[in-house]
């Protein structure tokens, strides 16, 4: 499903490599994570895959069931069925939660050439959804992650993706600043998204995350490329010997 | 007549009194100030840029008379060590003054200098006054590179470890004093300047600072306090790229202060903080006039500036951040608070913002209001006296300003003057 | 509140969303064939009274025109707005032209201009009203649908109609054109008129005193809270026409009233001047909401065309507990230079301006407003959002005013500007001056650009940059917009998305 080879990537302002070449497949119906150290480029690698302004891809390539996303903008990407859980979402002033995510389900629906949702049924199913999610009416109505807390703003993020039933999911760090309680809400959510046709790619620093997210396979990366793979197996060894270790091993 | 020949006919009676210096490499530069001064004339009360400040004590011929005054304390600067230049009424003091000489710097007198056949001043005095004109006038900033007695030149090529300091004493009260000095720093220079004194009756001074890349200069300085003088004075600053300029101004009470800050941000990443604290009770006219230019990408600028003000004094800041067309990531700050101790005084702003960039992160607050009653009830009630609970929230409300001086034992300095200055002043 | 009561306001933020779509053009910008009568170009006093005279006014009016025309002779053009903007030639404009049919009522369907009709429907009036406004027997006994809005257009330079005068009249509503009102009712015409914009105010105020054709009048009489929102429609129509209309609303003791103004006007590739005057008077206990949405053509993408919109728009607070709020949704215009303003004379009376002023393309505005607190007590609040786009210029202007004697008030400023492309300006211009202690005032500003984070969210989420933009900047409007009575609200926000248009990419 989404097949990355050979990417290499810099800083568009500045001279710096941050992807050397990587090369990673994520298969329909397959979680795969990526652990890595701090500063290792994986959420570069995110940013990458959904068209961030600021970097420059210098080589290889990144498709989407075989349709090239790098020559796409962001929000052809988007309806392409990308989708990315922000590491830190952005706050937006004055625009409700609502308003916002029935604005992003319509615009997919009609670049797809899709039937816009009717108010009635995108009424019903974001209730539905944001109830297994414990996300009340309130948070729904006040603006875009605008004062939320870390564990709503997250929570948040996983509503947008099952409103927009992406094929192709990517979570950026989506554990960072989360308590435990939090982190079992949010992963109940995504697991309930889990699916045959639909793949996930989890950016994560620690593994706690994938106690509650079973990774189908573990990739580590470190210094812009994948240096090793493995399955769930790798993401304890992490747990209990650190990075240095494995980038020993590689080395 | 109109409004244009009373300008011009109120400044031929302004300058009777006044001649130009005669210098070989400066004689261009006073002649062009004086056809700046001539095209302009004197300012009108009615001017926008005069909007709250009545310039009427500043064009008169003569300077309003100003009762001398003796603190019997010793100077602000006292205590630091530091290379000391006198004036008294504007005239050079070479007896209470040092040796003008130190190590990384030349400076001189202007006066001295202009006898010579040639400087390197030539390109620098009048330039950034002549480029301050635009958008806005500036008579006596004119009047004074036309005419100004004297000054200091300094020259800084290294880093100058004893601040300059220079002290303006008052002892004729009538005297009229036109100081105007130029101060460059070559690449990497640093220098520090201090100032203190009333200087005089009616004081104009001018001071352009050129600052180059990478270089720094820092300012403080106290007007005098409880005094009747009249000042207007005048900062003209150039900016060279990742250079840094900071000045701060005490002013405690004087019957009228206009002090105008012009900078210019002219290399990328340069970095400009203007701040002033002024206290008044009763006869007391402040007039903060800032303009800031950012014309190179990267650069920052602050300005933080708050009043105290009783008896009817009155406060006023205009404060302008312009943002040239490609001064992308400009970072422009600017505050203006006044705090009204009774119910006479006042408070008039015009802060504003000209931005032509878009990728740019500007503000600027300004309130006006009397003191915290919530927290001065709070202070008394743990037992702390009124009057004492009433200066500690003043402090606190000044410290803003004040923090932005960057030498701990200046800023405790200036915080002593104020301690003093509110104990004094208690109603 | 629940998710059923959210999901109304939700409907009309998707508005937003498919007018960015479907509308590429300026909206408003036909033009209607209709044959006009006009009096000679240019302005003397025969012109005044010949407008006088149009309008069947009693002498004392007729000398209250011209003595403003003298005055305004001596006057000059102020120059201290940051517009730039060719000199008028004031002598090649038209100050009079009004459609021939409106020369006798229609008596009947018949006899009322179809082209008429076909602007109130394209300007989105509703039909019933319509009907009423050609002036249809009968029209006021069909049955409304939903809310009830009065309105009285204004077409060039004479009002054609006024709807539901009778309803109103029945709750002592006075709602008509002030051409009405001069002759109608006279006393409260000359009490009133000119007390708080003094024929002398400024040059456009006094020419607007001299030339004035048309313009509404409201009296709500003490106790009376207006059964239905009163609203004027106002369009430039014919060419070289300057339009000046005069608003007298009076808001008497203990009364309410709602009043909305719209405005547009046909594409044209010559400029066209408009200055209007409208003065309120609050007196005790009364409120008023006045709201504007100003829609005029403001020019094409190079700059040719677009009105000229110089307005005084003033509020007296004249009475304790008075309140006033001006709305104001500013996207149309070459060149806007208007102050809503608030004299706060009564002790505990309160102003509010709530202001968004969008700029894009060729357009300059410069607007804002004055608060000036004369009472004890009283309160101000300003919220301004500017957004410049294109090569526009976009100012804020205000004041605000502690008078010794306005004790214990308080005053709080924002304005923020936003700016799209990095060929526009944005400008804060604000006057502060405190006279008593015991009052506070609290200003702040910020200028930035749209917020690139916020802009890739949106597209991750699958939406186009434009309507990333859209949706953007409605919510940095969102204050203001909430301040709009609804039916505004919604123009309002898609007229934000419209106006934008073009500004990214």
């Amino acid at each position: 499903m989404l097949e990355i080879k050979n990417l290499q990537v810099s800083l568009a302002e500045e001279d710096k490599e941050i992807l050397k070449g990587v090369n990673l497949t994520v298969e329909a119906g397959k979680v795969h994570a990526i652990m890595g150290p701090n500063g290792s480029g994986k959420s570069t690698l995110s940013y990458v895959l959904s068209g961030k302004d600021g970097y420059e891809v210098t080589g290889g390539s990144a498709s989407l069931d075989g349709e090239d996303l790098l020559e796409l903008e962001p929000e052809e990407r988007a309806a392409a069925g990308l989708f990315l859980a922000f590491q830190y979402p952005v706050e937006i002033p004055g625009v409700g939660n609502m308003t916002f995510l029935r604005t992003a389900v319509n615009a997919q629906r009609k670049a797809r050439g899709e039937e816009e949702m009717s108010a009635a049924e995108f009424l019903k199913v974001v209730r539905e959804r944001a109830k297994t999610l414990k996300i009340d009416a309130d948070m729904l109505k006040r603006p875009v992650n605008v004062g939320f807390s870390g564990g709503e703003k997250k929570r948040n993020e996983i509503l947008q993706m099952a409103m927009l039933e992406p094929k192709m999911c990517i979570l950026d760090e989506t554990d960072s600043g989360l308590d435990v309680d939090a982190m079992k809400l949010v992963s109940e959510g995504v697991n309930a998204l889990r699916d045959e046709g639909r793949g996930f790619l989890v950016i994560t620093h620690y593994q706690r995350l994938l106690d509650h997210i079973k990774p189908d396979v573990v990739h580590i990366m470190a210094n812009g490329r994948i240096v090793k793979t493995g399955g769930p197996e790798l993401a304890l060894e992490v747990e209990q010997n650190g990075y240095a270790d494995i980038l020993a091993e590689v080395a | 007549m109109g409004i244009a020949e009373t300008r011009i006919s109120q400044l031929q009676d302004r300058v009777v009194g006044l001649s130009v210096p005669a210098s070989a490499w400066n004689a261009e530069n006073r002649t062009a100030a004086v056809e700046r001064l001539q095209s302009m004339g004197l300012p009108a009360p009615r001017d926008e840029y005069w909007r709250f400040t009545d310039p009427k004590s500043l064009n008169a011929i003569e300077a309003p008379k100003a009762a001398l005054f003796d603190p019997k304390e010793t100077d602000v600067f006292d205590t630091v060590d530091r290379l000391e230049i006198v004036f008294v009424d504007g005239v050079f003091d070479a007896v209470a003054s040092d040796d003008l000489s130190g190590s990384n710097m030349t400076i001189e007198r202007l006066s001295d200098a202009e006898g010579h056949d040639s400087h390197w001043a030539a390109d620098c005095y009048g330039a950034l006054e002549a480029i301050g004109q635009t958008p806005v006038q500036r008579p006596f900033a004119a009047l004074n590179t036309a005419y100004a007695t004297d000054g200091v030149l300094i020259r800084v090529t290294g880093k100058v470890e004893k601040p300059v300091n220079i002290t303006y004493r008052h002892a004729n009260d009538t005297s009229d004093a036109i100081l105007h000095h130029v101060i460059k720093l070559e690449e990497g220079a640093e220098l520090t300047l201090l100032e203190n004194g009333p200087a005089a009756a009616r004081f104009n001074k001018s001071c352009e600072v050129f600052v180059a890349d990478r270089a720094a200069f820092h300012h403080v300085r106290t007007q005098g306090r409880d005094h009747e003088r009249r000042a207007v004075t005048y900062i003209f600053a150039d900016l060279g790229t990742e250079s840094v300029f900071k000045s701060f101004t005490l002013t405690a009470n004087g019957a009228l202060t206009r002090n105008e800050c012009v900078l210019r941000l002219n290399g990328d990443d340069a970095t400009a903080h203007v701040a002033g604290a002024s206290v008044g009770d009763g006869d007391f006219h402040h007039d903060d006039t800032v303009f800031i230019t950012h014309d190179a990408v990267g650069c920052e600028s602050r300005q933080v500036f708050k009043k105290v003000l009783r008896n009817g004094a009155t406060g006023v800041f205009q404060g302008k951040i312009l943002v040239k067309p490609d001064a992308q990531k400009t970072d422009g700050y600017q505050i203006s608070q006044s705090l009204l101790l009774d119910a006479d005084s006042q408070f008039l702003a015009k802060p504003e913002l000209e931005i032509y960039a878009d990728d740019v992160a500007c503000s600027h607050g300004s309130t006006s209001g009397a003191i915290d009653e919530e927290a001065l009830f709070y202070l008394c009630s743990r037992g702390v006296p009124k009057d004492q609970a009433t200066d500690l929230l003043t402090l606190a409300f000044l410290a803003e300003a004040v923090d932005e001086i960057e030498s701990d034992t200046l800023s405790d300095l200036i915080v002593e003057k104020l301690e003093g200055w509110l104990e004094r002043h208690r109603p | 509140m629940t998710l059923d009561q959210v999901e109304v306001k939700e409907g009309v933020d998707q508005e937003t969303v498919d007018a960015v779509r479907e509308v590429s053009t300026y909206k408003y910008g036909w033009e209607t064939e209709i044959e006009m009568e006009y009096a000679p170009k240019g302005v003397n006093p025969d012109i005044v009274c010949l407008i006088s005279e149009k309008n069947d006014e009693p002498e004392w009016m007729t000398e209250w025109r011209l003595s403003a025309f003298e005055r305004w002779t001596q006057m000059d053009e102020p120059k201290w707005a940051m517009v730039n903007y060719p000199k008028i030639d004031f002598q090649d404009q038209y100050y009079y032209a009004r459609p021939k049919s409106m020369a006798e009522k229609p008596k009947s369907l018949d006899d009322v201009d179809p082209k008429l009709l076909a602007t109130y429907e394209k300007l989105g009036i509703p039909l019933k009203e319509q009907m009423i406004l050609a002036g249809i027997e009968g029209a006021e006994d069909a049955p409304a649908e939903g809310r009830k809005v009065a309105v009285d257009a204004v077409f060039d330079s004479v009002s054609v109609g006024t709807t539901f005068q009778d309803e109103l009249k029945k709750a002592g509503v006075i709602f008509c054109s002030i051409s009405e009102a001069i002759r109608e009712h006279p006393e409260l015409v000359k009490k009133y008129l000119g007390s708080v914009v003094p024929v002398s105010d400024n040059f456009y105020a006094t020419l607007n005193s001299a030339v004035f054709s048309d313009g509404s009048f409201v009296y709500i009489p003490p106790g009376v809270r207006c059964p239905m929102e009163l609203s004027t429609y106002f369009r430039i129509n014919a060419e070289n026409t300057g339009q000046f209309e005069r608003t007298l609303i009076i808001a008497d003791k203990g009364s309410y009233v709602s009043y909305l103004e719209g405005c547009t006007a046909p594409q044209r590739d010559t400029a066209q001047l408009h200055a209007a005057v409208v003065e309120i008077i609050i007196e005790e206990d009364a409120e008023v909401k006045y709201s504007t949405v100003q829609n005029w053509f403001p020019g094409d993408e190079n700059g040719n065309g677009g009105i000229y919109n110089f307005v005084t728009k003033r509020a007296d607070c004249r009475g304790a507990r008075s309140k006033v709020m001006w709305t104001q949704v500013e996207t149309g215009s070459a060149v806007t230079w208007k102050y809503p303003s608030c004299i706060l004379r009564g002790d505990e009376s309160q102003g509010e301006f709530y202001s968004i002023a969008i700029a894009n393309n060729h357009q300059q505005a410069d607007t804002g407003t004055k608060m000036i607190h004369l009472g004890k007590d009283t309160k101000s609040r300003i919220v301004s959002k500017g957004i410049s786009a294109g090569v526009a210029q976009n100012t804020y202007r205000g004041l605000v005013t502690m008078h010794p004697r306005a004790k214990n008030s308080r005053n709080y400023t924002q304005c923020d500007s936003l700016l799209i492309g990095d060929k526009c300006g944005a400008h804060t211009v604000p006057y502060i001056e405190v006279k008593n202690n015991s009052s506070r005032v609290e200003h702040e500003a910020t200028t930035s650009k749209v917020d690139d984070d916020q802009l890739f969210y949106c597209r991750q989420r699958g939406m186009d940059e434009e309507e990333a933009v859209a949706l953007v900047v409605n919510g940095f409007c969102k204050d203001v917009l909430q301040a709009l009575p609804m039916e505004f609200a919604m123009e309002a926000q898609q007229l934000v998305a419209i106006s934008l248009e073009g500004s990214v990419g």
